[in-house]
């Protein structure tokens, strides 16, 4: 707001249209280059780092891409994990995000600028955020107003919600993706109200950036029909709409289909049956329309009723056939806990395992928006006022993503840009609203609506509800300015923590194993850790791991949880079946780093158990007579003589790490080892770091015969 | 003026050069006039290297003046050997040349250059100084954690040389009383940290005896297996040094496990580990970095000193025999203190090599030399004989044609070779104000193209609603 009384000062010699535009140009990049900023926290305190595990997957594919060239990369079979089995890295990856930095690498590198491939990596989710917020105005505009687009790009550029998986760092695939989504919806506004297939396909290209970057576009690929459906359903349904429609179907749904890891799903999966129904709708609905012109209403009504039975007897029939022929795939997990929240937790252990794929809590809406949740429904009500098409849009998107939101965590991102959208629309109606009345009219053009507007205090309270509302826009700004800053910046790989004089320690302890790892092993050693680290070992220690957190095959991970859950001597077999070299654990109970395997251990013996080759291991195994997981003295004998729990605690038992406590006093668990004095028979320390967070062991081989 | 003058310097320096090099097939013969009267030899192995320094006396007894006489080293140890180099009484380093002699093919000789010829029956003392690298052998070649590194050290009980010598003494330095065991030749005597043999009588030119010692040393076994260095230097005041760093413990490795825990609790367990090493860089250096692959290293310690910058560098993890490590280290310098000029003419002045931690071996060098980017006619002096790799082109931020860059490379290089080597170029200073130009040049067209833009209207045909607000 200062900005603008600022520059309306300067600028008062040029005339109001300049000075809109100027006034639009200013607030635009200045939130597209705060949008920017807001991101670089890490980068600040830290250094320009990956963050996380999903990031240096990409990270290490996209510094492949760039070596390789993209054939090569297409084709590309990584042996360096899921060994023995390998893993097709052209044919599982959405590619969208690692072509997208290679391509901006390499146009650098033609005009000589010779940035490095990671800090293109690094910087380039907070770059796509500075786009979205330029894309955010667009929309909005085509929504509602320029004042709204405004309003709506300010606050997307500092959401929390959104700024979690886009900070400096996090280089993953949602954060181009939400540029890509709200592209493909400004596109496809434009599209419904021009009507024109210029827009359309846009839409269909952006729709295509947007498969090729990421998993969620299924939300999109939903989200558009379903609005065509309701638009039919509330007879708004136009030309515009068909040829909008059908032009993004056809395209788009080829487009993406060139993508090999999404390939015939477009057409096969039931996720993507929605699209096609609707589009066959489309059709039938169009031929039933140019049907009713032409024939007399008798012969229209026999002919529509012939039709649809016939129609929905094939359809019906087409169904069967094709799902028990298999050529429709089955819902997939992931799908199913979308609508049924419980669903992973009681079928899948792999997919709750994951904290993001958890139901978000009610805090946690308030903490990634604020404000916005309280102007969602103002919003909404001011959508619902001047209902168009584009109107309709918003308000399902809206009311699709507040329910996915509160499904998965992780799917936050998903409704932040649209309580942007919708709050921007609130916000910039009320303010002009009410601003209008603050400065009392000239009101000699308007005299006969000075009857129905006589209220008191009329310009008191404009003011005050002004006040107000610029009070909770600023505490929106201090708020998601300490969100990122507390919440979101920490890059994960490096810990920081406060020592009692103020002094900041560094935790290096991950990139000093990983490092030594890559130093110090024989090049082709096999790393069996749990699946959380395997990226990450894959990309900076360079040595090949048994599983990953793409994690694709259930029974592998449940082997390796197996080899973590059972005795030595059992776990001895599966390593040497495995055909493992070095055991990876994290340790947090030196320093009090609470997300370590052993908080992690009861995930792997769920899933270890899982498996009809891991029935020996039950849950109940590893809990006390009382049904508590404790590793003190009272914690279950399973549990003391696992692999896991000696390979964590070997040698702890004799350090104290707090004073007036016991020597092995775990400081996460906050109690004292149950299992001190044990040795190691088949593995051997090769190396632990400074802070214990990280302990590599090494599998001793076969003892010779005749010893 | 000046620049003729260069011209003449360097041409004089370019046929010595020439010289140099045709030398190295030329032929000496042993001169039975020179005699050794005295060698005062001294061998120090306390640290990895093996450094020789003899205080030699030669006597002409001869009837003609005497100007070179010849160095000899075995042809056990000539692979090992990284650095000779000869200093007269007054301190003065003297010119050597690498030669041959017929009949001795196995043995390695360098003629030294005397500055004052000797007269007959006369003496001169001189003083030379060998650096050996990988003389010295762990053994056993694997321990523990908690033990001791032993190496053997295996030399010749003689100085060795083409010449008889007369008498001769020889200091063997380890800096450590606990010794296993040591060759034992009558006369010698073990005092504290240092083992001294002789004096023995005319010895016959070309003796060996073997020596041997087996001893305690825990000093670091680190050997720089390859050291990148990259000097790009921009007319602009600042001269940016990298070097990228593979290094090793290349003494005895390590065996069984390591134990974190007695590695904290001990300070005093894993002896012969490198915990931490110090590095000196130029007393200008500014924004240091240090770090690898995989970020930076937050475990390092910056101290300004009157003199040098000392960095105290600890690896992500303590090193152990046979673990190795890799690291990139940049700073700043100011330009004004390496880079000379006068008009168009400019003289680079620094480093071939520099210092990464005391004793330091390094296996192979390559020093890259990034002039800015018009520089013509380069002409490069290097310190001692290096291999030239061919020159390429660099390109960064706003380069049109590259900027040259000259490259060399080298062996087995230790501490003794942080020379200064010297690169000559012609630069038009007006090519300074090139990439500004390139940036105006650039955002004018930029602008130029909006305003246009904006200005003129590109539409086939008008809208038939005019554009509101």
């Amino acid at each position: 707001m200062t900005v603008e009384v600022q520059s309306k000062a300067k600028l008062s010699q040029l005339t109001s249209d300049k000075q809109l535009t100027f006034i639009k140009l200013a607030v635009l990049s200045m939130a597209a280059i705060l949008s920017f900023a807001t991101r670089l926290f890490s980068v600040l305190r830290f250094e320009s780092v990956i963050h996380e595990f999903d990031p240096y997957f990409n990270y290490r594919t996209t510094r492949f891409l760039t070596e390789e060239g993209f054939y090569q990369f297409h084709n590309w079979f990584d042996d360096r994990a899921w060994y023995p089995l390998g893993r097709i890295i052209g044919g599982t990856i959405y590619p969208g995000l690692m072509v997208t930095s290679a391509t901006l690498y390499n146009i650098m590198q033609f005009f000589n600028i010779t940035i490095d491939i990671r800090n293109v990596c690094v910087f380039l989710a907070p770059f796509f955020s500075s786009l979205t917020t330029l894309v955010t105005y667009l929309l909005t505009k085509e929504l509602k107003n320029e004042g709204a687009g405004l309003v709506a790009a300010a606050m997307i550029a500092i959401v929390p919600g959104y700024i979690s998986r886009s900070v400096a760092g996090s280089y993953d695939n949602e954060g181009i993706a939400i540029f890509c989504m709200l592209l493909t919806y400004y596109f496809w506004i434009k599209a419904v109200n021009t009507g024109t297939i210029l827009w359309a396909t846009m839409t269909a290209l952006a729709y295509f950036y947007m498969v090729s970057s990421w998993g969620g576009y299924v939300f999109l690929i939903n989200l558009i029909p379903l609005h065509v459906l309701a638009l039919m359903l509330l007879g708004r349904f136009s030309a515009r709409v068909y040829v909008a429609y059908s032009t993004l179907y056809c395209v788009g749904t080829i487009l993406s289909m060139q993508i090999s890891f999404v390939g015939f799903q477009p057409v096969q999966s039931s996720e993507h049956m929605l699209a096609l129904g609707t589009f066959g709708l489309c059709q039938l609905y169009a031929f039933t329309q140019y049907l009713r012109e032409h024939l007399s209403p008798a012969n229209f009504e026999l002919m529509f009723k012939a039709l649809l039975t016939t129609l929905l007897a094939t359809l019906g029939t087409a169904i069967v056939v094709l799902t028990v022929t298999g050529k429709i795939s089955p819902w997939t997990g992931r799908f199913y806990s979308l609508l049924d929240p419980s669903y992973a937790k009681n079928h899948i252990p792999i997919i709750a395992s994951v904290s993001e794929h958890q139901p978000t809590s009610w805090s946690s809406f308030y903490f990634d928006l604020q404000v916005l949740v309280f102007l969602f429904p103002a919003g909404l009500y001011f959508c619902f006022t001047r209902l168009t098409d584009a109107n309709i849009f918003i308000i399902l998107y809206g009311v699709l993503s507040i329910y996915f939101a509160g499904v998965m965590v992780r799917l936050m991102l998903v409704l932040a840009p649209v309580m942007c959208i919708v709050s921007g629309v609130a916000a910039s109606s009320l303010l002009s609203l009410h601003v209008k009345d603050i400065e009392p009219k000239v009101e000699k053009h308007d005299k006969k609506k000075k009857h129905e507007n006589n209220l008191v205090f009329r310009s008191e309270v404009g003011a005050l509800f002004v006040c107000v509302l610029g009070c909770l826009l600023v505490s929106y700004v201090f708020h998601c300015t300490w969100v990122t800053s507390e919440a979101y910046s920490s890059p994960s790989i490096v810990l920081s923590a406060r020592a009692h004089d103020g002094a900041r320690i560094i935790f290096d302890d991950f990139r000093e194993a990983y490092t030594w790892l890559k130093m110090n092993t024989p090049q082709d050693a096999k790393v069996m850790s749990w699946w959380d680290y395997g990226y990450q070992i894959t990309a900076m220690a360079n040595r090949t791991v048994i599983v990953d957190n793409n994690t694709w095959n259930n029974t592998h991970i449940s082997r390796v949880g197996q080899a973590m859950a059972s005795s030595e001597e059992h776990a001895y077999e599966i390593m040497r079946e495995l055909d493992v070299d070095y055991v990876l654990v994290i340790f947090g109970g030196l320093v009090g780093y609470s997300s370590d395997d052993i908080n992690k251990f009861l995930w792997m013996v769920r899933i270890g158990g899982s498996t009809e080759r891991g029935a020996h291991i039950r849950e109940a195994d590893y809990y006390t007579g009382s049904g508590e997981f404790r590793v003190d003295a009272q914690g279950s004998p399973t549990l003391l003589n696992c692999l896991m729990y000696k390979m964590s605690y070997y040698k702890f038992g004799l350090v104290y790490t707090e004073g007036g406590r016991p020597p092995g006093y775990d400081r996460v668990r906050g109690a004292e080892i149950g299992n001190k004095d044990f040795n190691l028979d088949v593995l051997e320390e090769a190396y632990t770091t400074e802070h214990w967070l990280v302990r590599i062991y090494k599998v001793k081989p076969l003892p010779n015969r005749g010893l | 003026m000046i620049p003729a003058m260069a011209k003449i310097q360097f041409c004089v320096l370019f046929v010595l050069y020439i010289v140099i090099k045709c030398d190295s097939v030329n032929v000496d013969t042993i001169s039975s006039d020179i005699k050794i009267k005295n060698v005062d030899r001294s061998i120090d192995i306390s640290s990895q290297l093996v450094k020789i320094t003899s205080k030699v006396t030669l006597e002409n007894t001869g009837k003609v003046p005497v100007k070179t006489f010849l160095l000899a080293v075995e042809g056990t140890a000539k692979n090992n050997l990284a650095f000779i180099g000869a200093k007269d009484s007054s301190n003065k380093d003297l010119r050597l040349v690498e030669t041959t002699v017929k009949g001795y093919d196995q043995v390695k000789f360098w003629r030294v250059e005397l500055k004052d010829t000797i007269n007959a029956g006369s003496t001169v003392v001189i003083t030379t100084e060998s650096v050996y690298t990988k003389a010295l052998q762990p053994f056993p070649t694997a321990i523990t954690q908690q033990e001791d590194q032993l190496v053997k050290y295996n030399g010749n009980l003689y100085f060795y040389s083409p010449y008889n010598v007369a008498s001769q003494k020889t200091n063997v330095i380890i800096n450590t009383k606990s010794v296993e065991s040591f060759t034992k030749v009558k006369p010698f005597s073990q005092q504290d940290g240092t083992i001294v043999y002789g004096t023995y009588a005319n010895i016959a030119p070309f003796s060996e005896k073997e020596l041997n010692v087996h001893y305690k040393n825990n000093s670091p076994f680190l050997t720089v297996t390859r050291l990148e260095r990259l000097i790009e230097v921009s007319h602009w005041g600042n001269i940016a040094v990298e070097e990228i760093i593979e290094i090793e413990h290349t003494g005895a490795k390590l065996k069984g496990p390591f134990s974190r825990y007695d590695y904290q609790q001990d300070h005093h367990s894993g002896p012969a580990s490198v915990r931490s090493y110090k590095t000196l860089l130029p007393a200008s250096a500014s924004d240091v970095y240090y770090r690898d692959t995989n970020g930076n290293i937050s475990t390092s310690n910056m101290k300004v000193k009157k003199d040098s910058v000392e960095l105290d560098l600890r690896p992500r993890y303590p090193l152990f025999g046979g673990w190795r490590s890799h690291y990139t280290l940049g700073y700043n310098v100011p330009s004004y203190e390496y880079l000379y000029h006068s008009g168009n003419e400019y003289l680079l002045k620094m480093r071939a090599v520099d210092h990464v931690f005391d004793d330091m071996q390094i296996d192979e060098l390559v020093t890259k030399v990034i002039l800015p980017e018009g520089s013509t006619s380069i002409k490069v002096n290097f310190p001692f004989p290096v291999t030239r790799l061919p020159d390429s082109l660099h390109y960064t931020y706003l380069d049109t044609k590259g900027r040259p860059v000259i490259s060399f490379t080298k062996k087995n290089v230790v501490e003794n070779h942080i020379q200064d080597f010297q690169i000559r170029y012609t630069f038009p200073r007006l090519l300074m104000f090139q990439e500004p130009l390139l940036v105006v040049g650039f955002l004018y067209t930029l602008f130029l193209c909006v305003i246009i833009y904006v200005r003129l209207d590109f539409s086939i045909h008008k809208p038939e609603h005019p554009h509101k607000d």
